[in-house]
């Protein structure tokens, strides 16, 4: 068994998105069962992640939860890349092993788009699911069974055929804390890099931009957004009173 | 003139009110592009009845895309059954909900069909260049606003909630056609996405439902200990509940059924107190219809605080304590 995570580095936080780290750690924890079951074969947990070169870290962070191989397509452009052209070049990666399993966070926290997996799977043609909550190797490893979180508390109970794509929704899983012994090889390990020409041949060309960046703006206010001035006790004062007043107390 | 089209919402074969949300969207698109017509897709496996129900209704034209395998959801069925269809009418803009269903699809069948494809929008504008979509990022801290490469189609994903469903008052009835698409399965002869089950979490929300006023907590109380000094704060209304915000849950500090947002309870109470609540898009999506909000957050630039009535920057344990006080001495 092959499985592949994507994951990124938030613009944000500078930290691993919050949702490739339930990624990486319901890969790890099948990985665990698919052992503890004494097959052969192994199953290894390789990540990917695409972005300049200091995001490297977040490869680190992987090595330290346990994950196998890294590759980092380095780019030059900090700031935003759009779903597209993130799943072009992951199903570039992809596509140079033959993985059973690929996995992505449901959306990154940053960007907040949730495309990218479900796009990779159309560009790799595999079947996807995304926001899944819970997830089941079966005995055969030919499918997995999955919950895939809906609207209201609903969750449908899905099989999918191997290989496929998932895409994690956090409260599947608690992500484990990279252990220092592992941090420490994680130094010393190799990460596969390539650049934008590695992946894309002459004849294709480089990924074209679908979607244009065109500027950021303030979210508008939506209610009155009065600020309570003044010390702590006059502030839980004012609101006792503003509440008072509503009778809402 | 390019057609724009709408991707009706279904569920157990019943049209979703999403649906009419993204028809205004639509309406709006064609307001600005000044051109298009819109079209109703709607994807079942019998269409016709509410085919003609929603041509009546919204005097608007509507496709039935019928096929047995549409019967319930299935992304690999909906992407195929659409793509054949999109690509017959060649659209300038293939509008769907951001819900569980259409940021499932979506996406997909803007690769098979090469186009460019925007998510969770929750503005449309336009420049002297055309049309522009905004998108909440950043933890809705901004709108980021985005267009689409010249040239090409778009598939846009709504956020549910935003845009005000028109009041059709149409003399004319829309034309209904019917679409027969059959599914056909790569390859094997099997269906890659098996449905075993539905399941429920949890059946009615008893806990948030019709509570009068929600005190809720989100990850800026620290820990899950300090969900006591939230309960007792609660206990100083009549008619309260506690709410929380999803990953309280997540982490496993409360159970599902106080959950607030988009993949929670949708509330409505005369009183909203947030808690150390950020205010992504998924939890306002929750809140929004309360009737009077008050934050606590220690951030001034906390997003929660542009859908708040009343803001009060402070640490949440401090203030808790000093509004017991208050409480205690009337
Ligand atoms: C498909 C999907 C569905 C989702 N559905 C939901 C949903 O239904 N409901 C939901 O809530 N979320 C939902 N989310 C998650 C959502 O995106 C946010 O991650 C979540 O709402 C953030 O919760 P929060 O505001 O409690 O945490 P954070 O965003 O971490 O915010 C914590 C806040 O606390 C403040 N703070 C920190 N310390 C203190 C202190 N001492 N005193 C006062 N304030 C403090 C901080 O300034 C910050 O504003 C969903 C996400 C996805 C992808």
């Amino acid at each position: 068994m092959k499985s592949l995570i994507c994951i990124k580095q938030s613009n944000e936080s500078g930290e691993m998105n919050l949702f490739d780290t339930h990624a990486i750690e319901e890969a790890l924890k099948l990985k665990q069962k698919f052992e503890n079951r004494g097959y052969q074969e192994d199953f290894s947990v390789d990540v990917v992640t695409i972005g300049p070169s200091e995001n490297s870290k977040i490869i680190k962070r992987a090595f330290g939860m346990g994950a196998d191989k890294g590759y980092h397509v380095i780019t030059k452009e900090r700031g935003y890349s759009f779903s597209f052209e993130t799943a072009s070049r992951l199903a570039a990666v992809a596509k140079k092993e033959s993985y059973d399993l690929i996995l992505t966070g449901i959306m990154s926290q940053d960007l907040m788009a949730g495309q990218t997996g479900p796009m990779l799977a159309e560009i790799l043609n595999l079947p996807c699911v995304t926001g899944v909550v819970k997830t089941e190797l079966a005995a055969d490893n030919s499918s997995i069974k999955v919950e895939q979180e809906m609207e209201n508390g609903f969750r449908n109970g899905l099989e999918i055929i191997l290989p496929a794509v998932l895409t994690i929704q956090a409260g599947i899983n608690t992500p484990r804390y990279p252990t220092l012994s592992r941090m420490l090889a994680a130094g010393k390990k190799e990460i596969m890099t390539f650049n934008e020409t590695d992946l894309f041949s002459k004849k294709t060309g480089a990924v074209q931009a679908r979607e244009i960046f065109v500027s950021m703006e303030d979210p508008q206010k939506t209610r009155a957004g009065h600020l309570l001035q003044g010390s702590l006790a006059d502030k839980a004062k004012q609101l006792f009173t503003v509440l008072h007043g509503k009778a809402l107390i | 003139m390019k057609q724009i089209l709408v991707i009706a919402e279904m569920l157990d074969g019943v049209i979703q009110p999403a649906t009419w949300e993204i028809t205004a969207a639509a309406a709006k698109i064609k307001k600005l592009k000044e051109s298009g017509q819109i079209k109703i897709i709607i994807p079942s496996d019998d269409p016709l009845p509410i085919a003609k129900e929603t041509a009546k209704q919204t005097g608007m034209d509507v496709i039935g895309l019928k096929s047995n395998d549409l019967k319930d959801y299935d992304s690999d069925v909906y992407k195929q059954c659409l793509f054949k269809l999109v690509k017959t009418i060649d659209p300038s803009h293939i509008l769907t909900a951001h819900t569980s269903q259409g940021r499932d699809f979506a996406p997909g069948l803007a690769i098979s069909f090469n186009a460019a494809s925007i998510a969770c929008v929750n503005e449309i504008k336009k420049d002297d260049k055309g049309l522009l979509y905004s998108r909440s990022v950043l933890g809705n801290t901004k709108n980021m606003i985005v267009r689409p490469a010249e040239g090409i189609p778009v598939v846009l994903t709504l956020m549910p909630g935003v845009f005000q469903p028109d009041n059709f008052n149409n003399q004319k009835k829309g034309r209904v056609e019917i679409c027969e698409i059959a599914f056909d399965p790569d390859c094997s002869n099997t269906r890659r996405i098996r449905h075993e089950k539905i399941l429920q979490k949890s059946c009615e929300n008893k806990t948030l439902k019709g509570a009068k006023i929600i005190v809720s907590a989100g990850r800026g109380i620290g820990k899950k200990e300090n969900l006591d000094a939230i309960f007792k704060f609660a206990q100083c209304f009549s008619s309260s509940a506690v709410g929380v915000s999803r990953p309280l849950v997540d982490m496993g500090w409360i159970g599902y059924e106080h959950q607030v947002g988009i993949t929670g309870a949708a509330v409505s109470p005369r009183l909203y107190i947030a808690c150390g609540i950020s205010g992504s898009s998924q939890h306002l999506a929750g809140m929004k219809d309360a009737r009077f909000v008050v934050s606590i957050n220690n951030n001034p630039d906390a997003p929660i605080f542009r859908h708040s009535d009343l803001c009060i920057v402070e640490d949440i344990d401090p203030f808790l304590q000093a509004f017991l006080k208050v409480v205690q001495t009337k």
